[in-house]
């Protein structure tokens, strides 16, 4: 027999996963974008905002099925979980708009060094990837997959710093590109973050081990 | 046994007639805590907590083997007087119970006569201290002489608390204490169970297990007369070991 939290469980689950969708997608265009020279500011300014006000619906809905039916065990960890995923997913939203934004101030990256866009290519496809493995391990529960970011984490973390370093060390680089390309590595890594703190919150879930997969 | 450790049941098992209500219960309750037992009806919360102070030899045809430890020694030795084994370990029923024809005073004061307390100065003493141990003083201390049963069905309950109070146990057994009352007067006695850990072990018996949640420091869950989990009550209701206490507080089954 469906319990009457059922229901609304499942109804919050939609609402994270079509959440997912839309983070997924507004990052695919984003980080797309800028590779590529295109300005997407309005396309993602759009669905970022569209991915806050489901982060507000998440929370209404989450903290009525606590009022309401005082959950315990998996179905409080599902709630709280999906609290914080959704947070996670605005934050997707967030970093997608940013980068969009430095776009649309400081324009296409011309007047950088060939080497420059095409490691923040890299970085941007190493990205997708955790953003996708957060997406599909949280739909599966599968926490195999969820633990393979670890490793493409510690490889964006590695970038990260690395590219610091090489900014450093060149002297052709132009001011606009420096400081949009760090902001955009810097941005790249913190949605890599979110990606694991999802995949953390999909063992949690499943399993109710508090893990850290970083 | 360490001076954490009040109780223990060790091999457990009980019966009525022939049929086994408890198998094999091995379980450690803690001083100065407040220990829930949670289960389906019938799985024999209620018969465990009455082997705990000898209620349960009461019952016709009903009997139990193993071990109840009270601070080491077991209690259902042939040199252990049964009575002096429920003035230590209390007991308050589901529904309030005071003793009709007698005031309020007299209820609290009941117990300690029936075991040769007099009359006097140190009696008042015992009932005035056992009613503000029960948060029920301020609500009854000008109507003490009025009878225990005109007072509010969670002010009986608390008036038979004090009555247990009053007898200075060490364990104090609640089964099922809340089931007869309203949300407020459940809510009374929630924040007194959380109290009376601080001077007395408290077992407690519920079918609510918001309440167990709530008020508990561990929790055991039964089935079908075994122990299937105890563990803090933190991890029971957050991430249960067992997927039978997960079907259970989940509202899956029972």
């Amino acid at each position: 027999m469906q319990r009457l939290l059922d229901k609304g469980l499942e109804q919050l689950t939609t609402m994270v996963f079509k959440m997912g969708e839309v983070a997924e997608k507004t990052l695919s265009i984003s980080i797309g974008g800028f590779v590529r020279g295109r300005d997407t500011s309005e396309d993602v300014g759009e669905l970022s905002e569209i991915l806050v006000t489901m982060t507000v619906e998440v929370e209404e809905k989450a903290f009525g099925l606590i009022a309401k039916y005082q959950p315990v065990a998996s179905d409080l960890r599902i709630i709280n979980s999906y609290i914080k995923i959704a947070y996670d997913f605005e934050r997707y939203g967030r970093y997608a708009w940013d980068i969009a934004y430095i776009r649309k101030r400081f324009g296409k990256m011309d007047n950088c060094e060939e080497w420059i866009p095409e490691y923040i290519g890299d970085m941007g496809e190493k990205v997708l990837q955790m953003v996708k493995i957060s997406i599909d391990s949280l739909k599966s529960l599968d926490t195999e997959l969820a633990k393979t970011v670890t490793k493409t984490e510690a490889e964006v973390d590695d970038m990260y710093f690395k590219y610091l370093g090489k900014l450093v060390e060149q002297a052709g680089v132009t001011n606009e590109c420096t400081i949009s390309s760090v902001l955009v590595v810097r941005y790249l890594e913190r949605i890599a973050d979110h990606a694991t703190y999802i995949t953390e919150a999909v063992v949690y879930i499943a399993t109710g081990e508090k893990v850290t997969l970083r | 046994m360490s001076a954490n450790k009040k109780m223990k049941s060790l091999g457990l098992n009980a019966w009525f007639g022939k049929k086994q209500a408890l198998k094999d219960i091995n379980i450690t309750i803690r001083a100065n805590a407040v220990t829930a037992i949670i289960g389906p009806s019938g799985c024999g919360k209620s018969t465990f907590i009455r082997t705990l102070n000898r209620m349960h030899e009461l019952v016709p045809e009903a009997k139990m083997s193993g071990q109840i430890l009270l601070d080491g020694k077991n209690i259902y030795d042939s040199d252990v007087d049964p009575v002096m084994i429920r003035r230590r370990v209390g007991m308050v029923f589901q529904k309030p119970n005071p003793f009709p024809t007698m005031s309020i005073y007299d209820n609290v004061a009941a117990g300690l006569r029936l075991t040769g307390t007099k009359k006097g100065k140190n009696m008042d003493e015992v009932v005035k201290r056992s009613l503000e141990q029960a948060t029920l003083w301020e609500e009854v201390k000008n109507d003490l002489k009025k009878p225990g049963t005109s007072i509010s069905g969670g002010q009986q309950q608390r008036l038979c608390i004090a009555r247990a109070i009053a007898l200075q146990p060490e364990v104090i057994l609640m089964d099922e204490p809340c089931s007869a009352l309203d949300p407020i007067a459940t809510a009374k006695i929630e924040e007194l169970v959380v109290q009376l850990k601080d001077n007395y072990t408290v077992v407690i018996v519920t079918h609510n297990m918001q309440q167990a949640a709530r008020v508990s420091d561990f929790t055991a869950f039964m089935y079908l007369g075994q122990l299937i989990e105890f563990d803090d009550t933190t991890t029971v209701f957050e991430n249960p070991r067992s997927e039978l206490t997960e079907k259970y507080i989940t509202g899956k089954f029972g």
